[in-house]
């Protein structure tokens, strides 16, 4: 494939340069100049109906909608020019007209693209005197709330739901200013990906209703995170507000999961604030110090064969450093995966909420562990069982009884299991790391909020039994780890940290369909 | 019909209503154009155009309900709810006003019973509304009842139009 000609225009001054057939508005984000827009979104159909993105193109008779304008060549493009700040001056002065200005009790206060336009470029006061327009909430099913008085009639919502989800449910309802969003007959949001419209609503119209009144923009650190539901991987944002964990929100990224995640991956957040989490090291049920129970731990595998049960959402780091646990103890380490009903996304070319829910199979199989349906079969009498971020309550008992000893690193308090050694383990949103979606594509997960009591990450938990048992595994932080396992590793050879960014890269020979 | 929905729906493009949609689809590139005069047969049949008759419609056309259910609220002329047998619109644009529209507007709802606009009366025969420009200004105030138009209408003509409907 030849690559497409590229075209030289200036936007703002700036010359820039893209290839043939890029509209103004993604020109101007090269230039890096953000053209203010509202019913276009990269991840949707052009529709150019909110008519926000007029931009003044030289010799053209009007403005142009920079949205749906491709480039041509010498064109001179101004966005902040008297004439498009009067056209969209105006265009917010009737967006507002119904507007009911609730902006204090508006859930997308602080992320509102209606709000930041009009405080960067709308009028100070509206000359509209009479009654507005009222309709009353509508509940859209799934997890969405409609609130028509704030809508801006921009139909993200009903592209998404046509183009991309491509079951249709919405429709532009009436006309005039009694226009609204309305549901299809018989129709609701309750299709596997139907959240994402919350999140391209631009103003506050759509509201998630597991967010509704919980917590403010302003108030909520955000990190970069994957989404543990399944292999898919998608990019999200961890959202706390006082170290909890309140939203999730997918993150762009077009190697992964283009703009969107499920309705599933959205609203699966509640277990990353469980208050029974395991808070202090034990030796033989007692309290103690994080290295008396690493030293316990250690007794307890000395000499055995350490048979190794990991959760399937682990980091590539604590895989492999679990894989040479079990090579140094001549065991072995086993997952299994949970499934679940797989659901495609039909409008994005390979993004599924996927059967293997869990976000690392495929990264745990590529440092030696192995996927079993009974990852407790084969369990030898005098081996050391080894539960690493397993729930409590999937051990079966018979497992427990034949094991000779069990050491237990874990998130939440294990009542039942009796342990030679307790390691309290951080999850995905205290620590740093990295996971291997089932295209082996590899991405970083950046700490969110700081582990409970003496938690730390599996991997640093690990590395400690490793250096307890006379190995070589002094690593400072997760980067390290991920480097002596690009060592290790050919899959992951010549990777590191830095370059993987928040977007990500393919592991070496990773499955047709990675390259995407 | 009533109420909404009451009874069960039964399809309208069978039959002949059928051979009719297909003849009118012969005079359009694409299925999508026959939508309007799909929905005319529609509230030509049932007297309104229901949640179902817009499945049906969306079915028949290849199109999403959402998409239909979009165009019948876009038009003021379909009708999403049942209405009287009789459906009288009385024009009161601005000289029909002035030749009195408004007396004659009290007089229909006065007459027929449904003492609101809007509002079907209560034997389901008449339902009154007030519409923008018939066209007929200079035989003012002209009334239009289902497809018939009757110019000159003045208040005290109003038992005597509502006399001659059947």
């Amino acid at each position: 494939m030849t690559a497409p000609a590229m075209v030289n225009l200036t936007i703002e001054g700036r010359p820039v340069s893209v290839p043939a057939g890029t509209s103004i508005l993604e020109a101007a984000k090269a230039a890096g100049v953000l053209i203010p827009h509202y019913c276009y979104h990269p991840g949707l159909p052009v529709a150019g109906v909110c008519r926000m993105c007029l931009v003044d193109v030289e010799k053209a008779p009007k403005l142009m909608p920079s949205c749906a304008t491709t480039v041509a060549e010498g064109q001179v493009v101004r966005v902040h020019d008297d004439k498009s700040l009067e056209a969209r001056k105006g265009v917010l002065e009737m967006l507002l007209i119904n507007h009911p200005l609730d902006c204090p009790i508006c859930d997308q206060s602080g992320e509102c693209e209606l709000q930041d336009y009009t405080f960067q470029e709308g009028r100070a006061d509206s000359r509209y005197r009479e009654p507005k327009r009222f309709n009353p909430v509508e509940d859209f099913g799934g997890d969405v709330l409609y609130v028509p008085n704030r809508c801006i009639l921009c139909t993200r919502c009903v592209r998404f739901m046509d183009d991309v989800q491509q079951e249709s449910a919405l429709c532009v309802a009436e006309r005039g200013d009694r226009a609204v969003i309305a549901k299809a007959p018989d129709a609701d949001l309750t299709q596997a990906w139907a959240g994402n419209v919350v999140d391209l609503c631009p103003v506050g119209a759509l509201l998630s209703k597991d967010f509704l009144n919980k917590a403010r923009a302003w108030e909520l650190d955000r990190a970069p995170s994957i989404c543990t539901g399944c292999s898919q991987g998608c990019n999200v944002t961890l959202e706390t507000r006082d170290n909890a964990v309140v939203r999730i929100k997918p993150r762009g990224n077009p190697d992964v999961n283009a703009f969107f995640i499920c309705d599933e991956g959205r609203l699966n957040y509640r277990w990353m604030n469980r208050q029974d989490r395991c808070l202090a090291p034990t030796a033989a049920g007692t309290e103690c110090h994080w290295d008396a129970a690493v030293a316990a731990a250690a007794s307890a595998l000395n000499g055995k064969r350490a048979h190794i049960v990991a959760n399937a959402s682990l980091g590539n780091e604590a895989f492999f450093l679990l894989g040479v646990l079990a090579k140094k103890t001549g065991g072995s380490v086993r997952f299994t995966v949970p499934q679940g009903p797989e659901a495609l996304l039909p409008g994005v070319e390979d993004l599924a909420l996927r059967a293997d829910r869990a976000a690392n199979a495929y990264g745990a199989e590529l440092l030696g562990a192995s996927r079993a349906d009974d990852p407790y079969r084969g369990l030898g009498a005098g081996d050391t069982l080894v539960l690493v971020d397993v729930d409590p309550a999937s051990v079966p008992a018979g497992a427990l009884a034949a094991a000779g000893r069990v050491v237990y690193l874990g998130t939440v308090v294990a009542a039942g299991v009796k342990a030679a050694a307790v390691l309290p383990i951080a999850n995905i949103a205290e620590h740093d790391g990295t996971v291997t979606n089932l295209r082996g594509h590899v991405q970083r997960y950046f700490q969110a909020r700081p582990a409970p009591g003496h938690a730390r990450p599996a991997w640093s938990a690990v590395a400690d039994l490793l250096i307890a048992l006379k190995g070589e595994a002094n690593f400072l932080t997760a980067a390290d780890a991920f480097a002596a396992m690009a060592k290790a590793h050919a899959a992951f050879a010549g990777m590191t940290f830095d370059q993987l960014g928040t977007r990500g890269a393919a592991a070496a020979g990773a499955t047709a369909g990675a390259g995407r | 019909m009533s109420a909404h929905g009451t009874a069960p729906y039964e399809a309208v493009f069978v039959g002949k209503r059928k051979a009719d949609l297909d003849a009118i689809l012969l005079r359009y590139p694409n299925k999508q154009a026959a939508l309007l005069p799909a929905l005319w047969i529609v509230q030509e049949v049932q007297g309104w155009v229901s949640e179902e008759g817009m499945a049906e419609v969306a079915k028949c056309l290849d199109l999403t309900p959402a998409y239909v259910k979009g165009v019948v609220t876009f038009y003021t002329m379909y009708h999403q709810h049942p209405v009287g047998k009789h459906f009288i619109q009385v024009c009161t644009t601005s000289p029909c006003l002035c030749a009195g529209a408004d007396k004659v507007t009290e007089a229909f709802l006065k007459h027929t019973g449904c003492n609101e606009l809007g509002v079907t009366s209560p034997d389901g025969k008449y339902t009154v509304i007030e519409v923008e420009c018939l066209g007929a200004c200079g035989f003012a105030t002209p009334v239009q009842i289902n497809a018939d138009t009757i110019e000159n209408v003045t208040a005290d003509k109003v038992p005597q139009i509502l006399a001659g409907l059947k």
